[in-house]
């Protein structure tokens, strides 16, 4: 998971590496999700997240679609 | 009491300690500081290592050391992240992003575009993300981020 420049960047990246495009957000929504994701780490009661849980905080940032799924 | 809720408790126990020894010394405790630190034996530190590896939260190295305790990294990559004094690394853009989420401080991301290398420092301050220029992106679908997280 790499920042990058501009879109352009990001393909000029793809195509060095010979990978398909994959996922991308906005920086402002990788500050969410990391928001959602981590802040109650160091809590007692953290566990870790079930499959549609991790999903639910997808779609909380806006992150929704085949690429963004692990339930089947 | 089960044998499953004391493995729990346990398992719990040493991941917070794992936690708080990283934000104190700024680096990984060894397997071997684990087991001291919690009065225990290695074989039994690494069960649940093991354990707490299932969900990827941990990760451990070939040799059994930590690898990753999200959203830190116990190897320095190319995501320094600086917040007061103190330094980590996290694994990739989200979990340097992380970091500062999770200890609720302000935080400056030494990052790079993985491009071309241009210096992208990131800035968090108040809760709130200062720097508003870049895109993110995520080279494989979530349900494979696992099986090849290095390269993720």
């Amino acid at each position: 998971m790499l920042l990058f420049r501009s879109e352009r960047h990001v393909d000029r990246w793809c195509e060095q590496w010979g990978r398909q495009r994959g996922g991308t957000l906005s920086l402002a929504q990788g500050w969410k999700l990391a928001q959602l994701w981590y802040g109650d780490r160091l809590s007692t009661k953290w566990r870790p997240k079930a499959a549609a849980e991790a999903e639910s905080v997808f779609r909380g940032v806006g992150l929704v679609g085949e690429f963004w799924k692990l339930t089947r | 009491m089960s044998a499953s809720k004391i493995l729990d408790q346990f398992d719990g126990r040493l991941r917070l300690f794992v936690y708080r020894y990283f934000l104190r010394r700024g680096r990984c405790p060894a397997v071997s500081e684990i087991a001291k630190a919690v009065a225990t034996t290695i074989p039994k530190v690494r069960a649940s290592l093991a354990r707490l590896s299932e969900s990827h939260a941990f990760m451990l190295q070939e040799d059994g050391e930590l690898w990753r305790v999200a959203p830190f990294s116990a190897i320095p990559t190319a995501f320094p992240v600086t917040v007061g004094r103190r330094s980590w690394f996290g694994n990739c853009i989200w979990d340097a992003l992380g970091i500062p989420a999770m200890l609720g401080k302000d935080a400056r991301i030494s990052a790079a575009c993985g491009c071309c290398n241009l210096a992208m420092p990131v800035t968090v301050k108040g809760g709130r993300l200062l720097t508003t220029d870049g895109i993110i992106h995520i080279a494989v679908p979530a349900r494979d981020w696992y099986k090849d997280v290095a390269f993720t």
